[in-house]
């Protein structure tokens, strides 16, 4: 358990008894309990015969240095023992009887709370011994079998083979910038009707064939999204078998013996854009 | 087959604590002052044969671990999570929960002078202390006990491995009646190594 240590005010002995003789981070402890025992213990302070005003002084200086850095509630549980500082303070100023009654001093609450607490914080370094011994020990288990797989995907290395490779299998740059023809708008529903069509035909296809005979960009994406769409449908199946290769798309059962493909097939609009090709 | 060899084989195949009442399951002829003796007499072997490993209790049960000298060459595998280490603050809370069992969070933060939630959740996560019962009073508050998972965790037998309480309202006022020169007398820390005892279990009450 190691207690912020009390850093001497520069220019000060370390034995200074005057009324603000460390700086103390205040949210270096854990509560006001903890900063009244590190007051006390650091000036070997008898804890039976607190001087409640040099130690109150000295709780309030912590408090004006650090109160504000800490959170509201932490700071109410400082500023309540303050106050109970306060309030002992005051009543020692009473008269009292010729026979001081260890009972009837206004510190003895507070004596039983701290030294109360002290032993607690015995016990709880008497734990952190016994933590750190346990810890020594190993049990079965411990070590793992082997090292640790690769938790991380395969590496996506492609080679410069692969990338001219990927570069001549794009589409040449499409007629229309040259021939002002006005570019077809194609939809992903006409795309979709497409995909279902050839699906019907065939057991499996390329995704390129969904957009390599129009070569233009808008067509690509359109058949990405119709397959993506599809996919989520869970009317097709896609599948890559490795990283860059050719995507397939199958057909789920649905679409081929459902009746569903076949409406979409037979819209004309679809018929429309297959003609284009 | 020694009662020794099924103790041995049992505890050897265990990732965790057993009773010896757990241990006893192994075979008809075993029962749980039997599975006592296998287990001292097994002890006994590894003494003398220098294992590195031993059988010690933690809580009711026992488990075979490393002992502490090869710590610095296990520390080399430090690839599986451990279990924690606590805070200050828990530790603290731990350790006026052991001593006031079954006790709730006002009287904790009674004695910390702070508030205990949060640090009384981390504790009931790690299963370090459980809700024991509900007091009287308003509200019915939860009250809190330590759970065998806090013995393990400290590698204490039974709660009497923790220091000697002391009644420290008797002790202060003696103190202050006599004029309060010295402190309280501080409780003993127990510097026991997770001792591998073959002292009579009778002595504890089983």
């Amino acid at each position: 358990m190691s207690r912020a240590p009390a850093v001497p005010v520069p220019g000060r002995a370390p034995g200074h008894l005057g009324p603000e003789p460390f700086v103390v981070e205040l949210d270096r402890f854990r509560g006001p309990l903890d900063l009244l025992l590190h007051l006390i213990r650091s000036q070997d302070i008898d804890i039976f015969d607190i001087p409640i005003a040099r130690i109150t002084a000295q709780f309030q200086v912590a408090l004006d240095a650090g109160l504000e850095r800490l959170e509201l509630d932490r700071a109410g549980e400082f500023i309540e023992m303050a106050s109970t500082l306060v309030r002992i303070k005051a009543q020692l100023l009473l008269p009292r009887n010729e026979e001081p009654d260890w009972e009837e001093d206004p510190r003895a609450d507070l004596v039983r709370r701290l030294l109360e607490y002290e032993y607690f914080l015995d016990v709880a370094r008497v734990l952190l011994g016994a933590e750190a011994d346990r810890r020594r020990h190993f049990a079965k288990g411990y070590v793992e079998p082997r090292p640790a797989p690769e938790a991380s995907l395969p590496e996506l290395e492609t080679g410069r083979e692969e990338f001219l490779e990927a570069v001549r299998s794009m589409p040449e740059p499409g007629p229309e910038a040259s021939h002002r023809a006005p570019t077809r708008s194609v939809t992903v529903e006409e795309k979709m009707s497409l995909l279902g069509r050839l699906l019907e035909k065939a057991r499996r296809l390329a995704f390129e064939k969904l957009f390599r005979p129009w070569g233009t960009r808008p067509h690509a994406v359109a058949a990405l999204m119709a397959c993506l769409e599809m996919a989520r449908q869970q009317l097709i199946r896609i599948e890559q078998t490795v990283p860059f290769g050719s995507i397939w798309i199958f057909p789920r059962p649905r679409l081929v013996e459902g009746g569903e493909a076949e409406e979409r097939g037979d819209e004309p609009r679809a018929a429309g854009a297959a003609e284009g090709a | 087959m020694r009662p020794e060899q099924i103790v041995e084989a049992t505890l050897f195949a265990s990732l965790g604590p057993l009773t010896p009442e757990e241990l006893a399951r192994a075979d008809e002829s075993l029962d749980a002052a039997g599975v006592r003796e296998a287990i001292d007499a097994l002890r006994e072997s590894y003494d003398e044969a220098d294992r590195a490993f031993q059988v010690y209790q933690l809580g009711d049960g026992y488990q075979v671990l490393t002992r502490p000298e090869y710590a610095p060459y296990l520390e080399r595998f430090d690839a599986v999570p451990r279990s924690p280490t606590l805070s200050e603050a828990a530790l603290e809370t731990l350790a006026i929960i052991a001593y006031r069992q079954p006790i709730g969070r006002v009287e904790i933060e009674e004695v910390r002078g702070v508030g205990s939630s949060s640090v009384l959740h981390t504790l009931q996560d790690w299963e370090m202390i459980e809700v024991v019962g509900r007091g009287e009073g308003l509200g019915r508050p939860l009250l809190y006990g330590t759970t065998r998972k806090f013995l393990d965790h400290f590698g204490f037998q039974d709660l009497d491995d923790l220091p000697e309480p002391e009644e420290l309202a008797v002790s202060l006022r003696e103190e202050g009646g006599a004029g309060g020169d010295e402190g309280p007398a501080e409780p003993q820390p127990v510097q026991r190594e997770l001792e591998p005892t073959d002292e009579g279990e009778e002595e504890r009450g089983g």
